[in-house]
């Protein structure tokens, strides 16, 4: 049976750090500039074999299944829903950054304009309405998608699938 | 082919609004459907427009931050003035009597100097509206001076934008078999359009990058090659004589002209090869492994930055495309980036009136090319003594002027925010921004688009028609015509109506005419109106279409003397978050890279003894600049890169409180 709620698919192959989820993500939760909520990191570029490297990483909160920030938030603000996302209640948080220092990826931040937590949560109050996550709606290469799990990888299986088909139509038309 | 149907996007917005404005992203010439939501006149949400066949709903990070800038507390909002430089500004709260005030210094400056003493920088983010009343302006008052970064003065360039060989959207790359970038970073200056770049790629498109950094574009492309900066036109030159040498496309057939057909093709056979890797990086054989690997695959679309644009020899691209036949492909083609405005004349109506006054010299001498800058303040016989700038033109694509404005009698600038271009200025008249103001816009796909306007424009603020309207009409005696001949759109209120001002430019284009402003504003987002609008009358009589011809050697230019002292080239872009001045006023872009970073490859960075983070000095021929060094392999061991301008290609760069002549010496050795 498929667990309840979407995911967010990130395809850094796609990635090339332009920050339009970075900027949309502050635009919905009104985050002042200093706040990281999704960032494409850039590596490299790197040498190998004679030949540069440079990628993106799109990188956010995992929303993990046993998520240490919940695990340790003394206050019960940060939590995790039925449906995967995991979130701070600002009406609870207090800004001791406990969830921070226990995250092992970074992610949560202290606001400074609020003096709260401020992360990912999955733009749950878009999603109540039915709507896509700001990040996914605004990336320009299509590097984020979000839907169901099984949606997901299905689309992931196509788009492999056209990418083959897309290069041997090429090869064909290359050696007429 | 796999059945694929993409992942149905779910969009909107959840914020309480009030009123809801369709319309179309002007941060760049992508031409992105957007979508402002409001509640009591202020901006609470944007979106991207799902059914803009160019965006198809994504945005980049300039179309959402844009509204920071509107409400920005450093905005300007009040005409100031100064006498000389070193005063502190007044403020002038009546635009009226701020127009009278530079209208009489104007003439004094016309009286005593000549009319050809002013000159005009256009910066693309004052808007199409600026740098036409710009050209109107200027001929009413008799000066040839006018830049754009983008545009030749006159709008019409038939080499340039030729119709003939354009590849119009963005959405037929997945039907190109090779796209080959050329000095175009369209993953940092367009990322949206990228987006059917990685498409295009997804369906078995090639992409071969050039150019001088190894950027996120070259970082996607299947082939990636280090050019020197703008030396792509070259490199083109280059690649026609292959595919002539090596015979690989039936040139017969492009439709040039019987009678120069066999003088283009001996130009480009005596045409040498010496000189080509020194002004380009690229040996003949990587030119030729290009122009064979093209050659397997069709159509290849040909995309150009906008570096390459109004130089020498950009029309080559334009004759690539011919002679191969990708044009008549679907996929294929050339792709000048921010090309998209088509040809006009912005005067047929003035030569039709003004046929008492014969066209004079000055007219005629309306420059071809921004490299001439560089010549006018060696030019004893052309004092600059008024100059009209918007955005920050002065340190931008006008900073060969710099060291003249600061001896100018008048220098106006008309612009948003406050800047170092306003801080050698002596009137300061703000402007206002894309969103307060509605506008025809032309993308890159040459899609004519309707710009509506999102919000009201702060009181005071007002547009470069409102300016050169204002001006001209003060000035009316400047001319024996009459200034409503040349700004015919002022309405009672003293504002103008940009509706048939942009209704008239339709007309003043042979690609555009007669189609009407108001069918413009009418057609549906998801089906744009391209230009050439009648393809049929536009395309013209086959059989006439002059090739691009050689030059007569590719040899670079001979070494300057301050390449000896500087002897690293500088090349200065634009970031993905920053595209002009305006960016430093929105703080969620702001935030996202460092604007003072100078990058510097590991090699020079370690002979130097120069860590990352370090403060350095990034010196010219005539100006300096202090930076934090980013040691990276982006760029080559040859060059250093910053997103601020230096006003020159050489440079030296030294840790702070170090020797810039010692770090000459040794680099010189380095990269011996």
């Amino acid at each position: 049976m498929e667990r309840r709620g979407n995911i967010l698919q990130m395809d850094s192959s796609r990635c090339i750090g332009c920050f339009a989820c970075e900027t949309a993500c502050k635009m919905e939760h009104g985050f002042p500039a200093e706040i990281h909520p999704i960032r494409g990191m850039m590596i490299g570029p790197l040498e190998q074999n004679g030949e540069f490297v440079l990628s993106f990483v799109p990188t956010t909160c995992s929303h993990c299944e046993n998520p240490a920030c919940v695990a340790v938030c003394p206050s019960g603000a940060m939590q995790k829903r039925d449906d995967g996302i995991v979130f701070s209640d600002l009406e609870l948080c207090i800004g001791c950054q406990t969830c921070a220092v226990a995250c092992p990826f970074g992610v949560p931040q202290l606001n400074p304009q609020t003096g709260k937590i401020a992360k990912c949560d999955g733009c749950k109050d878009r999603c109540a309405d039915g709507l896509w996550p700001v990040c996914a709606l605004r990336c320009p290469t299509g590097a984020l998608i979000y839907g169901t799990p099984s949606r997901v990888v299905q689309d992931i299986r196509h788009k492999g699938a056209l990418r083959v088909a897309g290069r041997v139509l090429s090869f064909e038309q290359g050696k007429k | 082919m796999v059945d694929y149907y993409p992942l149905k996007r779910v969009a909107g917005t959840h914020k309480v609004h009030d009123a809801e404005v369709r319309t179309v992203c002007r941060e760049c010439t992508a031409g992105c459907g957007l979508l402002a939501y409001l509640k009591e006149g202020k901006i609470v949400d944007i979106q991207g427009d799902e059914t803009d066949p160019i965006s198809r709903g994504r945005l980049c990070a300039r179309g959402i931050a844009f509204h920071q800038g509107l409400t920005s507390p450093d905005r300007l909002n009040r005409v100031l003035q100064r006498n000389n430089l070193n005063d502190s500004f007044q403020p002038i709260d009546d635009w009226e009597k701020a127009l009278d005030l530079v209208a009489e210094q104007l003439r004094k400056i016309r009286a005593r100097y000549g009319p050809r003493s002013l000159m005009i920088g256009c910066d693309p983010e004052a808007g199409l509206d600026f740098f036409i009343g710009a050209m109107r302006f200027a001929r009413l008052w008799g000066t040839p001076h006018v830049f754009h970064p983008l545009y030749a003065p006159r709008g019409i360039s038939s080499q340039h934008y030729d119709i003939s060989a354009s590849a119009p959207r963005c959405s037929d790359w997945v039907h190109s078999g090779y796209i080959l970038l050329v000095e175009a970073d369209l993953a940092t200056t367009h990322p949206v359009t990228f987006g059917w770049l990685m498409d295009a790629k997804d369906r078995g498109a090639e992409i071969i990058s050039l150019d001088s950094r190894f950027n996120a574009t070259m970082s996607k492309a299947d082939v990636a090659m280090t050019i020197r900066p703008e030396s792509g036109n070259k490199f083109a030159l280059a690649l026609m004589k292959v595919m002539l040498e090596e015979n690989l496309y039936d040139t017969g057939a492009a439709g040039f002209s019987s009678s120069s057909l066999e003088a283009w093709r001996d130009s480009f056979a005596s045409l040498p090869y010496s000189g080509l890797e020194e002004t380009t990086g690229l040996s003949n054989e990587k030119v030729k492994e290009i122009a064979r690997r093209l050659a397997t695959k069709k159509p290849v679309t040909l995309i150009t930055g906008k570096r390459l644009s109004n130089r020498q020899n950009s029309g080559i691209w334009r004759t690539i495309a011919l002679a191969a036949g990708w044009n008549k492909m679907k996929g294929g083609g050339w792709y000048p980036l921010d090309g998209g405005l088509p040809p006009f004349n912005p005067f047929s109506d003035i030569d039709a009136m003004d046929s008492r006054r014969p066209v004079s010299e000055d007219d005629e001498r309306f420059s071809e090319a921004i490299d001439e800058l560089a010549e006018v303040p060696q030019d004893p016989e052309l004092p600059v003594k008024a100059l009209i700038c918007s955005g920050n033109c002065l340190y931008d694509f006008m900073s060969p002027l710099r060291s003249i404005a600061k001896s100018s009698e008048l220098t106006i600038h008309f612009g948003a925010f406050p800047n170092e271009t306003g801080d050698l200025s002596h009137v300061v008249i703000p402007a206002t921004l894309w969103p307060e103001i509605e506008c025809l816009n032309f993308s890159n796909d040459r899609a004519i688009q309707w710009g509506e306007r999102i919000v009201e424009p702060v009181q005071g603020l007002r547009s470069g028609l409102d300016l050169w309207t204002g001006v001209a009409q003060r000035l009316a005696d400047a001319r024996r015509l009459e200034w409503k001949a040349f700004f015919p759109w002022k309405k009672e209120d003293g504002s103008t109506d940009h509706r048939s001002f942009f209704g008239w430019l339709l007309d003043q284009s042979p690609y555009t005419s007669g189609y009407g402003l108001e069918r413009i504003i009418a057609a549906s987002t998801d089906a744009h109106v391209l230009w050439p609008i009648d393809p049929i009358a536009a395309a013209g009589t086959p059989g006439e279409i002059e090739p691009f011809f050689a030059p007569s050697s590719l040899e670079h230019l001979p070494p300057e003397a301050e390449a000896e002292l500087f002897p690293l080239t500088f090349h200065a872009t634009r970031t993905i978050s920053r595209s002009g001045d305006a960016d430093n006023f929105r703080p969620w872009t702001k935030a996202l890279e460092d604007p003072d970073a100078v990058q510097i490859h590991p090699g020079a960075a370690k002979v130097l003894g120069i860590e990352n983070g370090d403060e350095v000095v990034v010196h010219g021929p005539n100006e300096v600049i202090e930076a934090k060094a980013w040691i990276t392999r982006m760029v080559p061991k040859w060059m250093i890169w910053s997103a601020r301008r230096l006003g020159t290609r050489h440079a030296v760069i030294y840790k702070k409180g170090e020797s810039g002549e010692e770090a000459s010496r040794i680099l010189r050795e380095f990269l011996r």
